[in-house]
């Protein structure tokens, strides 16, 4: 694949390099405030609820509902083809991030949709992306609560 | 005779894909255009704000912009500076102008968007730092999160997308300078292939090369100038930075903060707006601000706009030139200038009968940003 043709990559910062490397181990973390609990996405350098600095990291279930989703029908970058979803997952936890529903066919996806994490690879990295939640028969759903 | 702020004099280039002028010459004109309107020569200018196009506020912003075209304009005034708050901004350097001059800080303040977005490239469909890993490139697709979770909230179809677009095409119909010259039907919006899903071209603003430009001066300096004066009655900003942490920052705009602010200052209420200039860098804003601002209650503004009531002759003209959507890509300024023409009654075919108070809003970035001026006569 040329350098021209390959999908962009996420470029960690001091604050999120803790989440991607996480991510290549398989474990999806998000932000926790070690003062108020609060559990956020994107990482940053404080709590954005009480702006402590005492940060730690908290794995998370990888379970979680689409809040919303968009189908891309038209190609922005060559490394990505149309068509695929871009969702706004909202986890079980709390944090809501901006990820892909794979593994169905995107007019199958629905707002409000258990769905549940799916690592794939993307150059060195292992990207966060979710699919249809495989419940088993007679679990209720549930997880999907909106404020 | 009062330091209150008005507006004195609008100006604004040809809009459209003019690959021979820069966007520098393109700002220029419109400045000269509206210093002349308002009857003032370029020594009486000493406050200079800008609002930079993405082109030239993001991507070529090393030099401020400000900087740049002050030195063009040859300026040394008391007062300056370039908002970069998105499409939020125009309406923002107009609210920072009327701060200032009724501080004293200057006396006739030129606000100026312009961009040459359509001959570049690059403008639109930027990556969103680590979302472009996931495919989440540009404003479309943020915008399309919450028009799908406001047809899931509220059973809104696609049907009553294609209203907004059919009223900002009918209105830029009758829009000289505006780009798009006839009238859109329903039909041939259902008909278009789908872009970003929810929407289709037809729910997304145009690309525009093109400058904008208004003066704000005092009511007591206004008084012996040639155009009759357009107060700014209310005005505001409520902003939403945190975008995917906020609760509720897909369904509700920060209008419904800042448009009770301005309408409380200006004294009026939704029901007194005589023809709204919205913000529209895609459909689903149109809606959103419709319920947001009050005109109708959460969750109705598919039904609202229904029946060309935002239309031609509708109880509530919204975007009478067009809008982004179809008069042209203005950054919001043009949105500024059509209210004053339908507030002097210069609006000709378009003109909206005894308009005494506009509404005019801004809305920038990631549904970050908003902005709310209230104008009367």
């Amino acid at each position: 694949m040329s350098e021209t043709t390959a999908p962009p990559l996420p470029q960690p910062d001091a604050h999120t390099r803790a989440f991607w490397d996480a991510c290549k181990e398989k474990r999806l973390e998000v932000a926790a405030c070690g003062q108020c609990q609060h559990l956020f996405l994107p990482p940053g350098p404080c709590c954005p609820q009480c702006w402590s600095t005492a940060l730690t990291t908290q794995p998370v279930s990888g379970t979680g509902s689409v809040y919303s989703f968009a189908v891309y029908r038209r190609t922005y970058h060559p490394g990505m083809p149309a068509p695929y979803v871009v969702a706004l997952v909202e986890l079980d936890e709390g944090p809501r991030l901006i990820s892909n529903i794979v593994g169905c066919e995107p007019e199958a996806v629905e707002v409000d949709m258990p769905v549940q994490l799916k690592f794939e690879s993307a150059g060195e990295f292992l990207l966060p992306r979710f699919e249809p939640a495989s419940r088993t028969a007679g679990t209720p759903d549930d997880g999907e609560e909106q404020s | 005779m009062s330091r209150r702020a008005v507006i004195a004099g609008v100006g604004h280039s040809a809009f459209g894909k003019l690959p021979d002028q820069s966007a520098w010459a393109l700002e220029t004109e419109a400045i000269a255009k509206a210093v002349s309107d308002a009857g003032l020569a370029p020594r009486d200018i000493n406050g200079l704000l800008t609002d930079p196009g993405p082109v030239q506020g993001i991507l070529e912003g090393i030099t401020p912009h400000f900087l740049r075209l002050g030195a063009q304009l040859g300026l040394n005034p008391t007062y300056t500076g370039s908002e970069i708050v998105g499409g939020a901004g125009s309406v923002a350097i107009i609210e920072r102008a009327a701060l200032a001059v009724e501080a004293g800080l200057c006396d006739s303040c030129v606000c100026v968007y312009g961009d040459s977005a359509l001959s570049s490239t690059g403008a639109y469909g930027y990556g969103r730092g680590d979302e472009s890993a996931f495919g989440f490139f540009g404003a479309v697709g943020l915008h399309a999160l919450a028009a799908r979770r406001h047809m899931h909230e509220y059973g809104t179809r696609r049907e009553q997308l294609a209203e907004i677009a059919t009223a900002a095409w009918a209105h830029a119909s009758r829009t000289p300078h505006a780009q798009k010259r006839r009238e859109l039907s329903i039909d041939e919006y259902m008909a278009a292939d789908p872009l970003v899903e929810p929407f289709c071209r037809f729910d997304c603003c145009l690309v525009s090369d093109g400058a904008a430009a208004v003066l704000v001066t005092t009511e007591e300096r206004a008084a012996d100038l040639r155009a009759r004066p357009v107060p700014i009655l209310g005005h505001a900003q409520a902003h939403s930075l945190s975008t995917y942490a906020s609760a509720g920052h897909f369904e509700r705009l920060p209008a419904a903060r800042s448009g009770p602010v301005a309408f409380g200052q200006a004294g009026v209420s939704p029901a007194d707006i005589d023809v709204a200039l919205l913000y529209d860098c895609f459909t689903i804003v149109v809606l959103l601000q419709l319920e947001d601002y009050g005109f109708c209650k959460k969750g109705e503004g598919g039904a609202f706009v229904e029946e060309g009531r935002i239309a031609p002759g509708g109880s509530l003209p919204v975007n009478t030139s067009g809008g982004l959507l179809a008069e042209a890509y203005g950054g919001g300024m043009l949105h500024v200038i059509e209210a004053v023409r339908q507030l002097r009654g210069e609006a000709e075919e378009r003109q909206v009968e005894a308009a005494e108070v506009a509404l005019v809003s801004g809305h920038g970035l990631g549904m970050n940003t908003h902005t709310t001026l209230v104008l009367g006569r």
